[in-house]
């Protein structure tokens, strides 16, 4: 075990390689705890009601919705642009690994990378079904068609579509890649026909030539190295969906880093709560020690400084303008009008909750990190509830303001969304070394 | 005679970097290093550098060039239309555009030439040279050789856990 007193071990226990084999993979050999099958179940049943309120949607239009002529975008849009949030942490994880070669990072980054595939995932069904007649999706693709149109290149969601899409194929291409030595461990393990022929396919005859390692660790790397700059552009653009409008609220320069910086800050807050959920039904807190959740609530406490700069800067930005519709929409609408309980909730669980990251105790405690990560999520759907629905709602007539509630079709297709999510990383987790086990083996003797 | 490959097993890949710095020394030919992770040390003894990174660079550039004139095609030639009054032809929007093409491309065309060169693909059977690589052991494998009682002397010294020999397909 390395003893250094500059370099925190990777793993808090001395292991050879075949226990740290044995260790993680032993959620996928052990019999199925109970835990897994209620969550399974859980997780079906948001599927189901996602299902209805997806069937509803289409065979009955989104008249289904509560959409309303001002309030165009309502829970589709907050809700893909919370799940894209979030998705954004599994490949920061990536990058820190890969590019800035932070080596604590490999305990966490499979799980981090599989949860991003699944929320990119979950975002993506919004744009597709928001449109109403998603069989007609393939409009948006430039190809040379009947009615002579190209799609608008100047277009923020055009943009929009190539980015996600682009995302969706680089967390996969990242994920899979990053767990084909491993597929390979498990295929020589297994011990049934079915295990053997699903994890040789995957694998893809992975021997552990280092020839083969040279290329496939110089691939990782170039996919690190590109997924750095996709990851910024993507949420980036996303924001750019709303900057590049005149309503006032959304037509602001803070936005795009505003929204970035609020993506990981959302991203390892779902990270944290997963890890710490694994953790305890694991067993593995030798793998994933207390300094990589230290490491993680430290970010989550930078983020929370930034998000609330944020805020503070866009107030300030709509006090300095002077501009009527800008002093309106923050210092009432937002702060003392319709949606200032919303706006108070946003700015308590994400500039103020996460501060108590200050102090190490709390940074130790299970229960404070759980509770102020779950805090965080709730916090950020606020945030992006606020920016649509009090810009929208309350624009510059007066006399088109309306009220929005969500219907039950709206919130079916956020409980679908959840359900999609939680059975797929349950899948993962049963199935998938939820831990690189050859970057842990790779690193044991070296440490962080 | 016919000259075999020499196997050697390691659990360590500390030693197995030793073992390597004294085969390079006596400029004896190593075939591949088959184990559960790779290290910088044996990566860097076995293996040159890969030229990936550079046919990675040359997809880009064509990535963006392609995204390029794509749209200068459709905007600028085929259909222009004039969106509130912005210029047919505009280069910084573009950027959006071909940044993500290049990122896209890129992608695929690095991973089906990782495929392409590694010969490795979804699907393709295992050819393990023992089952125990891909959990803790490391397997040196040498060229066909005409000193194999030497070789095998410094790989023991070098703590190799067994040696043996056999005939590998080329």
């Amino acid at each position: 075990m390395i003893t250094s007193s500059i370099r925190w071990p990777m793993v808090a226990a001395s292991k050879s390689n075949n226990e740290i084999t044995r260790d993680l993979v032993a959620p996928g050999e052990n019999t199925l705890p109970l835990w897994w099958l209620v969550g399974m179940g859980l997780g079906t049943l948001m599927l189901a009601y996602g299902g209805w309120a997806f069937y509803m949607s289409l065979s009955q239009g989104l008249g289904t919705w509560g959409l309303t002529n001002s309030v165009a975008w309502g829970w589709d849009i907050i809700n893909f642009v919370w799940w894209i949030g979030i998705g954004h942490a599994g490949t920061a994880f990536t990058i820190f690994f890969l590019v800035f070669r932070q080596r604590w990072a490999a305990s966490i980054n499979r799980t981090a990378e599989a949860m991003t595939v699944f929320a990119v995932m979950c975002a993506g069904l919004f744009p597709l079904i928001h449109m109403g007649r998603p069989w007609l999706a393939f409009f948006i693709l430039p190809y040379p068609n009947t009615r002579l149109l190209w799609v608008n290149f100047n277009s923020p969601l055009l943009w929009d579509v190539v980015a996600i899409s682009t995302y969706l194929l680089m967390s996969i291409t990242l994920w899979y890649f990053g767990m084909v030595p491993d597929l390979a461990t498990l295929r020589d393990r297994s011990k049934s026909k079915i295990g053997k022929a699903l994890y040789g396919f995957f694998s893809m005859g992975w021997n552990g030539s280092m020839i083969t390692y040279n290329r496939y660790e110089t691939l990782t790397r170039i996919l690190g190295g590109l997924a750095a700059p996709l990851v910024i552009s993507v949420h980036t653009i996303v924001a750019l969906d709303f900057a590049v409008s005149i309503l006032p609220g959304w037509h602001a320069t803070i936005l795009p880093p505003y929204f970035f910086v609020g993506a990981i800050f959302s991203g390892f807050a779902m990270v944290l709560t997963i890890m710490l959920l694994m953790r305890k039904a694991f067993d593995i807190k030798q793998y994933i020690t207390n300094k990589h959740i230290d490491a993680i609530a430290n970010v989550l406490k930078f983020g929370s400084l930034v998000i609330g700069l944020a805020y503070a800067i866009e107030i300030f930005i709509a006090w300095y303008s002077g501009v009527d519709y800008e002093l309106y929409t923050f210092f009432n609408a937002r702060m003392t009008g319709s949606f200032s309980t919303a706006f108070w909730i946003m700015v308590f669980c994400n500039a103020i909750a996460p501060q108590v990251f200050w102090f190490k105790k709390a940074r130790r405690n299970v229960w404070i990190l759980f509770a102020v990560s779950i805090i965080i999520n709730i916090g950020m759907w606020f945030e992006r509830f606020i920016i649509l629905i009090s810009s929208l709602a309350e624009d510059f007539l007066p006399s088109s303001w309306t009220a929005y509630s969500p219907t039950l079709v709206d919130i079916g297709i956020y409980v679908g969304t959840f359900g999609i999510f939680i059975c797929g990383m349950l899948l993962f987790i049963r199935y998938i070394p939820i831990i690189a086990i050859n970057e842990v083996k790779a690193f044991r003797k070296e440490g962080n | 005679m016919v000259p075999k490959n020499i196997v050697a097993k390691f659990r360590d890949e500390a030693l197995l970097a030793k073992a390597l710095t004294r085969l390079k020394t006596q400029k004896v030919n190593i075939l591949d290093v088959y184990g559960p992770f790779a290290t910088h040390d044996i990566l860097k003894k076995v293996t040159r550098e890969s030229r990936l990174p550079y046919a990675s660079v040359l997809y880009g550039i064509f990535a963006l060039v392609a995204a390029f004139s794509f749209i200068y095609y459709t905007s600028v030639i085929d259909y222009p239309i004039s969106y509130g009054g912005k210029p047919i032809f505009s280069f910084p929007p573009m950027v959006v555009i071909m940044f993500l093409a290049c990122i896209l491309l890129t992608t695929i065309l690095s991973v089906l030439t990782f495929h392409g060169r590694s010969f490795i693909f979804p699907g393709k059977p295992a050819q393990n040279i023992r089952e125990d690589a891909t959990d803790d052991s490391f397997y040196l494998v040498l060229d066909q050789n005409y000193n194999p009682e030497e070789i095998k002397g410094w790989l023991r010294e070098d703590g190799a856990e067994e040696i043996s020999e056999m005939e590998l397909k080329p």
